[in-house]
């Protein structure tokens, strides 16, 4: 039975984030933290595997101390056990950092048969993680997979690279990037809420993994963010008749020159 | 030796990489080097102002399974700077390479220059709501999508061509390949177009859409919801942060709610318009002109005034 793992990021919900129109920086004081997209369609994916044939789900986080909000949610969602490395030193963290220490973290709880994860976090969107992971442990990477099963030791995928739909197969372990296609995230019942408190949750010290210093130095670093201005005109039509809105769109399209 | 090199399986992104190849090695007076997987290929890049053109012999051309071969390669050739197209096949294999080169890998580099012996690069965050300056430590990786430069012009004196046999990864077996059905429209190229949503309760009424569009002269484009959930348009209509990103004269939208995911696919267009029942919905935000309203009353109003 496959023993699987699962790689998750807690991010800020980007629709809660302002931009201040002072100087563009962002205001996240009243941002929510939520799993990453993708990522629940990499965790329902491992849960539906397992559900199916049995088998064993470990989730695996590195984020900063607040990835500690996400246990409940993420057990909720089918994993058995949830392991999180949380400290402030994430907050810097660029793809190379966040893939060694979830790398280390794999390579002491490991191995598995198989790593999933999203295509890209919906904060940063580096799209890194799967083939760096993959690099640094020697796996087989089959990143942008749509559709797949698991029989025996063979990964049976379908992954969509953009030109083409391809059928691939690997066996033995691998690391796996799923598209959001491949499933709808299930929204946990009461009961799997409440099954969630007594699922085990072990926290990892970033210490414990034998990471240098310079291991843990980012070498993409982010400076300040800015907000991106929408510079629009914000003309809305909005009488109670549309025949004159719509007259006015036309004389708006047509000033444009547009019509 | 050291260098920039580029890399893309797609000649014409190649091509665009070229250009902030060409002003990198000059910022660091270092040759610029193209891979190619084709000898046609590896000839126009060197035509194009590369210094050198590999052609990569391998029992397989996918990037991806080129990943761990191009990855000694250039940690053979101690290369500074790397920029990959940046289709999904290429992502991926910057991701291995910048892995195996331990190096800081930016996604989808808008602009690219050399500052105090780093690469500044400057990319966006939370789906486009904001953009950020990331500086690279050499050696540096970096994605750059589709368009994001012209290619150069010819070069008065063309590089040079060199072969090298190299080993792929085949650690996955590909079993069959389907290209992508399409429908040959480039959406990117369109003047005007008529994005649809949510707001469409079933496939058949995107016929509202459609005479609107006929009118206005203009393709169909869709969010992402429309093509990948409901399969309503093909997947190459649909624009935002995973999808499309395009610059049209005027982009009108019918029936979405101009999620940030979406909005950084068409916010560099010339004009946006919105049509939306919910006059809090953020694509208001983003437009020059909006209707609140039902777009099921308004579309056909709109499509007979402009046909008056």
């Amino acid at each position: 039975m496959p023993k699987i793992l699962v790689c998750y990021k807690w991010v800020l919900n980007e629709q809660d984030i302002k931009i201040r129109p002072e100087d563009l920086s962002l205001d996240t004081g009243r941002a929510k933290g939520k799993i990453s997209d993708f990522d629940r369609n990499a965790i329902e994916e491992a849960t539906l595997i397992v559900e199916q044939q049995g088998g064993t789900v470990d989730a695996l986080s590195y984020g900063t101390p607040a990835v500690k909000q996400s246990i409940k949610d993420v057990l909720s969602r089918g994993p058995n056990r949830l392991l999180w490395v949380g400290d402030p030193k994430a907050e810097d963290a660029d793809a190379l950092v966040i893939a060694k220490v979830l790398a280390a973290a794999i390579r002491k709880s490991g191995p598995y048969d198989l790593i999933l994860c999203g295509e890209g976090s919906s904060d940063m969107f580096y799209q890194q993680i799967p083939a760096r992971l993959a690099a640094l442990l020697e796996l087989p990477c089959l990143t942008f997979v749509s559709k797949m099963t698991l029989e025996g030791g063979t990964l049976m995928a379908q992954r969509k690279p953009g030109d083409c739909t391809e059928q691939v197969s690997v066996t033995g372990p691998a690391v796996v990037s799923v598209l959001s296609e491949i499933n709808k995230p299930r929204i946990p019942s009461l009961k799997q809420v409440l099954g969630a408190a007594k699922k085990p949750s072990e926290e990892i010290a970033l210490d414990s993994l034998g990471l240098a210093a310079g291991e843990l130095t980012p070498k993409a670093v982010r400076k300040a963010p800015k907000g991106f201005l929408m510079n629009r005109k914000n003309v809305v039509f909005k009488e109670s008749d549309a025949a004159v809105n719509v007259a006015k769109l036309v004389a708006s399209l047509k000033a444009e020159g547009l019509h | 030796m050291p260098g920039i090199f580029v890399f893309s399986e797609d000649l014409a992104l190649a091509g665009q990489l070229l250009t902030p190849g060409l002003a990198l090695a000059q910022a660091l007076a270092q040759p610029l080097v193209a891979l190619a997987t084709g000898q046609a290929e590896a000839e126009t890049l060197a035509g194009l102002g590369a210094d050198r053109a590999l052609v990569l012999k391998a029992e397989r051309s996918a990037p991806e399974a080129l990943a761990p071969a191009i990855a000694e390669l250039l940690a053979r050739e101690g290369a500074s700077v790397v920029l990959v197209g940046g289709t999904l096949r290429g992502k991926h294999l910057a991701a291995h390479v910048a892995a195996a080169l331990n190096a800081g890998l930016t996604t989808d580099a808008k602009s690219l220059v050399i500052v105090d012996g780093q690469l500044a690069t400057q990319r966006i965050l939370y789906a486009g709501l904001a953009v950020c300056d990331e500086v690279v430590a050499l050696p540096a990786v970096a994605t750059i999508p589709q368009r994001t430069f012209l290619a150069p012009a010819a070069a008065a004196r063309p590089g040079t061509v060199e072969t090298l046999e190299v080993v792929a990864d085949t650690r996955i077996t590909v079993q069959s390949v389907t290209p992508v059905e399409s429908e040959g429209v480039d959406i990117s190229a369109a003047i005007k177009l008529v994005a649809v949503g949510r707001g469409f309760a079933k496939k058949e009424d995107l016929s509202l859409a459609r005479d609107l569009a006929g009118g206005l002269k203009a393709e169909l484009a869709c969010t992402r919801g429309i093509a990948e959930d409901e399969h309503w348009l093909p997947i190459e209509r649909y624009i935002g942060i995973s999808g499309q990103t395009v610059k049209p004269e005027l982009y009108l939208a019918v029936g979405l709610s101009g999620q940030v995911q979406h909005m950084v696919g068409c916010r560099e267009s010339k004009v946006i318009v919105a049509i939306n029942k919910d006059e809090q919905a953020p694509i208001f935000e983003a437009a020059d002109y909006g209707i609140v309203g039902d777009l099921y009353q308004v579309l056909p109003l709109l499509t007979a005034a402009l046909q008056n």
